[in-house]
């Protein structure tokens, strides 16, 4: 698994690759806290050669939205992979932030 | 092996692209082409190919860098040449530490290509026996226990990858599940059988995290308790079985399977995500053992829930 973080005003971009899983989850929370204490008031996830993502990466992700959205920001995943996708899409995640295929 | 060899030549040059493709195949080779290391990774995760021949120098994912994505999937069972038109030394110390197979050298001289090929097809054909072997069995039953303490210094995902991809050829797709399975089981056997972390403790930041878990391990009661992981190939019916069971108190699994199944959405709040996932990613969840025992069945030929 292998994060890339850019932030540039105030957005950030962050791009996942691999599987996202409990045991490399600790890396994708330091990114994010990196993202929380910027400037940026929107998150750009690009998951597409994410390949799966287990329930402590969700989780992770769900506990940053929070935090995130009551300081007035916003997740949207630019780019996903199917099977995140459908995923994202299971779990209605889709329902919470914008979330587009391919 | 019989087939002709499947490589997958990686440059942002097309020139040196097509050049290699009409050598490559020429020469009797299946060849496919990527123009970047993003693509070319896409494409190792999509097709199965033999070998890879990669450019070190790309703008983006350079060559150095797509071989360390490899190795972390792959191991060593996919064979990398990097070609470069720099021999400089630390390339050459950085791929050796990284596991490239071989060196090109640009220009390209086309009979030494050749030869690292076909030397590196004979050991690859070595390998194929054994997993040929794997994959010609009715059936194949592994049983694993460890201790809680040496559970810690294992990326398990990374062992069940490995044994997977090497032994038996199996979806990458399917295989993706397969892992987020393992991840989620073996997490919660860990986690909540073994170590009974509560909420506030598994919400602490990693640091934190393994420090409590190591003053759990310090626990004699807990530093006893073991993990039995079983994995259990049908290629009769190309099924897998994955079982994990840890030797805690258990708990009340028919609650939450109830909540799983009737309720699929998840907010923020939620608890059982992972007992979610299980139950969607696999075809059947059963709980055994008073909760101790997990076990999942899953096709090895759909992803998803496979509705019978």
């Amino acid at each position: 698994m292998n994060i890339e973080l850019t932030i540039s005003g105030n957005i950030a971009a962050m791009k996942i690759d691999g599987i996202l899983n409990s045991e490399n989850a600790h890396v994708l929370q330091e990114k994010l806290s990196e993202v929380m204490q910027s400037e940026a008031k929107v998150l750009e996830l690009d998951l597409l050669d994410c390949r799966n993502i287990s329930s402590t990466g969700i989780g992770k992700i769900l506990l940053f939205y929070k935090d995130f959205i009551s300081k007035g920001g916003d997740i949207e995943v630019v780019r996903s992979s199917n099977s995140v996708y459908e995923l994202f899409t299971m779990l209605k995640l889709n329902q919470l932030f914008t979330v587009n295929l391919g | 092996m019989g087939d002709k060899a499947r490589i997958l030549v990686v440059d942002d040059s097309i020139a040196i692209v097509n050049s290699l493709q009409s050598i490559l195949s020429i020469s009797g080779y299946h060849v496919d082409t990527a123009y970047n290391g993003s693509d070319a990774l896409r494409k190792i995760y999509k097709n199965e190919y033999d070998l890879v021949i990669c450019d070190i120098e790309m703008p983006g994912l350079t060559g150095l860098e797509f071989l360390g994505r490899v190795r972390q999937d792959f191991d060593r069972s996919l064979d990398v040449i990097l070609m470069t038109g720099y021999l400089e030394h630390d390339y050459f110390i950085e791929a050796i530490r990284l596991g490239a197979s071989d060196f090109i050298r640009k220009p390209i001289d086309t009979k030494q290509m050749i030869h690292s090929i076909q030397e590196l097809m004979f050991r690859k054909g070595n390998r194929d026996d054994i997993s040929g072997f794997f994959a010609s069995l009715n059936k194949a039953k592994f049983c694993y226990e460890i201790s809680a303490q040496n559970f810690t210094r294992f990326n398990i995902s990374k062992v069940f990858n490995a044994h997977l991809r090497q032994r038996f050829k199996v979806n990458f797709d399917v295989i993706n599940e397969v892992l987020v399975c393992v991840d989620e089981m073996v997490y919660n056997a860990f986690i909540h059988g073994t170590l009974g972390l509560s909420v506030e403790e598994r919400a602490l930041g990693h640091n934190d995290l393994q420090a409590v878990i190591n003053a759990k391990l310090d626990n004699p009661a807990i530093h006893a308790r073991n993990l039995h992981i079983g994995l259990e190939i049908d290629n009769t019916d190309e099924s897998i079985v994955i079982s994990v069971e840890d030797e805690g108190p258990g708990f009340d699994f028919t609650k939450w399977l109830d909540t799983v199944k009737s309720f699929q959405m998840l907010d923020i709040k939620e608890h059982g995500r992972g007992l979610s996932l299980l139950y969607h990613l696999s075809d059947s969840l059963e709980f055994s053992n008073e909760g101790r025992k997990v076990t999942i069945r899953k096709s090895l030929l759909h992803t998803g829930k496979h509705e019978a």
